[in-house]
């Protein structure tokens, strides 16, 4: 045995504290100097005041928070939570079924699926936006159709409409829900459901007693890694959405890019993040109790 | 029951069909001779012609694959030493804060975090070249791997295989990898497909921490896109999306089923 | 077997990929090629102008494009380095200025720089006449002639019912928070909370009727019927109606603004040298004429009229007429305090 397999082992088994540490070093690195520093500098920044032509003025103040509790910031948050709790509950209640289908009718296409699954998203979003442009428009291929088949008379403006930025906001996730769905159905084991089979419940019985509650880890997984970034989302508004739908990651976006005013920018960041991570950290607490 | 089955089958194949509309509508107007595809106007394969002759959009596809490659790669060993740390050894203090911590980059407006991000590396007289890039993307990455790495570690832990190993007298590091590490790879893998795609895609935080000369698809497209995409983008794309049939059909033939060692 | 072999070449390429773009990196970084780094907006330069430049003077011109002035601006205050030249906005000058983004460009060492004509040097922006100006243009609106039964003439067009969910506007706040005052009557560089209280009062009016706020993509909407008019920059359009002979341009009876983009030299640039001789080239007549014959929007190079497709030089959409100038505002210089409001304002337009 050499001393290098002793080593790896020591490593690995992590009978000292200073293994684990060690292991998590790299991941350790990346997070302190690409998020811990950069998000402690916005942080501070928070603190700091607008000056002329947005320059940073290192004076100590809270007007920024003030500022964020402003009634005329209230609806852009409601309306925020509103499109993130829509998408998630979609892409949930879509894509379970095809989870499931994923995992036990799927067979031997089973692996194509879920690679086909992502394909779509190899390729840029922005150009699948743009092909959603193309379908929605009011010159568009849906509108075409509609009024083809005698369902429409006159072109209905889809785009630019709260319906376009759902569509582009499911269109977009639905894969950050199937695929913690399809992980954890296909941790329940079979044998427990075929032993509900045999104990004669019915196949909705089985599926309601056993093998939902068995995936809920996947579907709390499935719809965190939807709602979150939902929150901070912009692009889809950007393209798809119209001026009368602005989204709270338009909001922080519009501040560092076209009010230039980052100390208020920061300020909502902070609060985001203060939201999340706390929100995140009662779902714990609650979990565990 | 068969009338069921069929059901959600075909329920199924019009969910992908929703995912493959803007694909299929992306093909077809890659053909099409109108410089904004919003009408069709004839079949055309100049689009191809001028794709191949600009030289900034495919090196601009070239700089996305290894920016994603890269970031794929780094989050890949990150996410697999975390998550084993996480799982197998004895949990340390703060590990909930650390936990937290991890899913951070998922919460952070890309907005802020690019502006954090870029702000701290120009104060540090850091060179924003292809490295500060890549290490920012396999940040994002990081919790998509994190995430399914660890979930599969825990499973594993569940059946006590590794133990088993050991108890026939593997060091732990041969227990690491015999046993544990093909049967996480599937889980690696997967995370390592997401953070490809996230890196990929990315396009808010590489708008400002890429340097000078750095251009990535998105950049490039979105650019592009402002003033109405041109079917070259279009062409682009299915020719991404023909390499990577032709990449899984590859892998499909040549290798294992990325499950099956996890079955047993 | 098979499944060992491709199992160990997946951990080697997981391991060795980080290392490989590292490997690109370094090659590249190692050639020490005279170079200019040029941040412009896209579609603002002809075809071959800067191929031309190369070709002849043997100075690389690494080109990077923003579609958003915000966005550039963004990037540019976070400190991203290695730029050299970027094109801004006349109002943008000062506020490079005071946030020690840019240098002034010693025009003196410039052979052509007397080409220009002298109207277009702003001195009121540009105290020490430190930037070149590249284009000029108007904001103006833009319309199909087959979907309107009459040509708009007035701004007020953009806020008439009958257009609802048809008009695009500017995602701009020097356009937007100007065209607005102008539409008042209020003095451009009032510092009133009572105007700004009335601007915005008038763009929240429009926004229900509003389709879009967009500085580039509007372009695609025009073309592709989504929209009907908009509030458009005039040279984007005229390359736009190049592809859509439906699309026309009206300056409104109103007036509007007349704006002027500069070239402008940042903070740090280490390639001065060759970046002066990127702007002397940029300045040459022929060169000139040929790239704003291109992008079709006006030159305020004077010397280079002649060179000028005279279609476009005798349109009064492109080089509006005498008595249209006098229609013209230029566009105001705002100190700090005012062009806070006028932020202020368009922050809450957007929110509202």
């Amino acid at each position: 045995m050499s001393s290098l397999n002793r080593a790896l082992s020591w490593l690995l088994g992590g009978r000292k504290p200073l293994a684990s540490h060690l292991l998590l070093a790299p991941a350790t690195l990346w997070l302190i100097f690409l998020l811990v520093i950069p998000a402690g500098g916005l942080i501070i920044l928070s603190f700091a005041k607008n000056g002329p032509y947005g320059a940073i003025v290192w004076e100590f103040s809270l007007q920024n928070y003030a500022r964020a509790f402003d009634h005329k910031y209230l609806p852009v948050l409601f309306r925020t939570l509103a499109f993130a709790a829509a998408t998630t509950l979609t892409c949930l209640v879509a894509g379970y079924p095809l989870a499931y289908f994923l995992t036990f009718r799927a067979g031997r296409w089973r692996n194509a699926l879920l690679v086909g699954l992502m394909v779509p998203f190899w390729s840029s979003c922005l150009v699948a936006y743009y092909s959603w442009m193309i379908v929605l428009g009011k010159e568009g291929l849906l509108n075409s159709a509609l009024i083809r088949f005698g369902f429409l008379s006159e072109p209905i403006g889809f785009l630019y409409t709260p319906f376009a930025i759902l569509l582009g906001l499911v269109y977009f996730y639905l894969p950050f829900t199937v695929l913690p769905l399809y992980a954890s159905l296909e941790k329940v084991p079979r044998s427990v459901i075929e032993a509900a089979y045999d104990l004669g419940a019915d196949r909705w019985t089985a599926f309601f007693r056993v093998t939902l509650p068995l995936s809920l880890p996947g579907v709390v997984a499935g719809c965190v890694l939807t709602f979150i970034p939902c929150l901070g989302d912009f692009l889809t508004v950007e393209i798809l959405g119209g001026p009368r739908y602005y989204l709270l990651g338009n909001l922080i976006s519009n501040q560092f890019m076209m009010a230039q005013d980052w100390p208020f920018g920061s300020a909502l960041t902070t609060l985001l993040l203060i939201g999340l991570v706390g929100g995140l950290w009662l779902y714990q607490a609650w979990e565990k109790a | 029951m068969s009338a069921k089955r069929r059901g959600m089958g075909i329920y199924c194949a019009s969910l992908f069909g929703f995912l493959y509309l803007p694909l299929v509508v992306m093909i077809i107007f890659s053909f099409n001779d109108a410089r904004r595809n919003v009408v069709w106007r004839g079949f055309t394969l100049k689009w191809y012609k001028a794709l191949f002759q600009d030289a900034e959009l495919m090196s601009a596809m070239l700089t996305s694959l290894e920016l994603a490659l890269a970031a794929a790669g780094i989050a890949a060993v990150l996410g697999m030493l975390a998550s084993y740390a996480m799982v197998k050894h004895k949990p340390f203090r703060a590990r909930g804060a650390y936990d937290a911590l991890l899913n951070v980059p998922l919460m952070m407006p890309e907005v802020a975090l690019g502006v954090g991000i870029l702000t701290f590396l120009v104060r540090a007289g850091y060179e924003l070249d292809f490295m500060a890039l890549a290490s920012s993307h396999a940040l994002i990455c990081l919790p998509y791997t994190v995430a399914a790495v660890r979930a599969r570690l825990i499973s594993l832990q569940e059946s006590s295989l590794e133990d088993a190993a050991m108890d026939l007298g593997a060091t732990e590091w041969q227990a690491f990898v015999k046993v544990t590490l093909p049967l996480a790879m599937p889980a690696i893998i997967s995370g390592a497909l997401l953070s490809f795609t996230v890196s990929f895609q990315d396009f808010v935080t590489s708008f400002f921490v890429a340097g000078i000369g750095i251009v990535t698809m998105p950049i490039k497209i979105y650019s592009m896109m402002k003033f109405g995409v041109t079917p070259e983008i279009n062409a682009l794309s299915v020719c991404l999306l023909v390499a990577t049939f032709i990449l899984i059909g590859f892998n499909a033939a040549f290798a294992v089923r990325p499950d099956e060692g996890a079955r047993h | 077997m098979s499944e060992k072999v491709t199992r160990r070449g997946f951990l080697k390429a997981a391991v060795l990929a980080p290392l490989l773009p590292a490997f690109l990196d370094a090659c590249r970084r190692a050639d020490d090629r005279r170079v200019v780094n040029f941040f412009n907006w896209s579609n603002y330069i002809g075809k071959d102008t800067l191929p031309d430049f190369t070709k002849r003077d043997g100075i690389e011109v690494r080109y990077d494009l923003f579609a958003d002035e915000d966005e550039m601006f963004a990037k540019l205050r976070a400190g991203a380095k290695g730029y050299d030249l970027v094109v801004i906005g006349d109002y943008l000058i000062p506020r490079f200025r005071a946030l020690n983004l840019s240098d002034p460009i010693p025009t003196g060492a410039l052979k052509n720089i007397n080409n220009l004509s002298a109207r277009f040097r702003r001195p009121e922006y540009d105290p020490e006449e430190g930037s070149v100006p590249y284009m000029w243009g108007t904001t103006g609106i833009a319309y199909n002639k087959k979907k309107l039964k009459k040509p708009p003439t007035s701004w007020w067009d953009l806020w008439d019912e009958k257009y609802k969910d048809r008009v695009s506007m500017l995602d701009n706040v020097r356009d937007c928070i100007g065209v607005a005052l102008l539409m008042l009557k209020l003095p451009a560089t009032t510092r009133d909370p009572e105007h700004f209280r009335k601007v915005r009062e008038l763009l929240v009016k429009q926004k229900p009727l509003v389709k879009q706020y967009s500085s580039s993509s509007y372009l695609n909407s025009l073309v592709s019927g989504e929209i009907d008019l908009a509030m458009t920059w005039s040279g984007y359009l005229f390359q736009t109606a190049r592809e859509n002979p439906d699309l026309d341009y009206v300056i409104p009876k109103e007036g509007t603004h007349l704006w002027v983009d500069s070239l402008t030299m940042l903070r740090g640039s280490r390639h001065r040298a060759d970046t002066l001789r990127l702007i002397d080239y940029l300045l040459e007549p022929e060169v000139a004429a040929a790239n704003a014959n291109s992008v079709r929007y006006a030159s305020p190079n004077e010397k280079a009229l002649k060179f000028v497709d005279p279609v476009l030089l005798k349109d009064p959409r492109v080089y509006p007429t005498g008595a249209m100038m006098k229609n013209l505002r230029l566009n105001a210089v705002l100190d700090p305090e005012q062009s806070e409001l006028w932020n202020q304002t368009w922050a809450d337009v957007k929110v509202a």
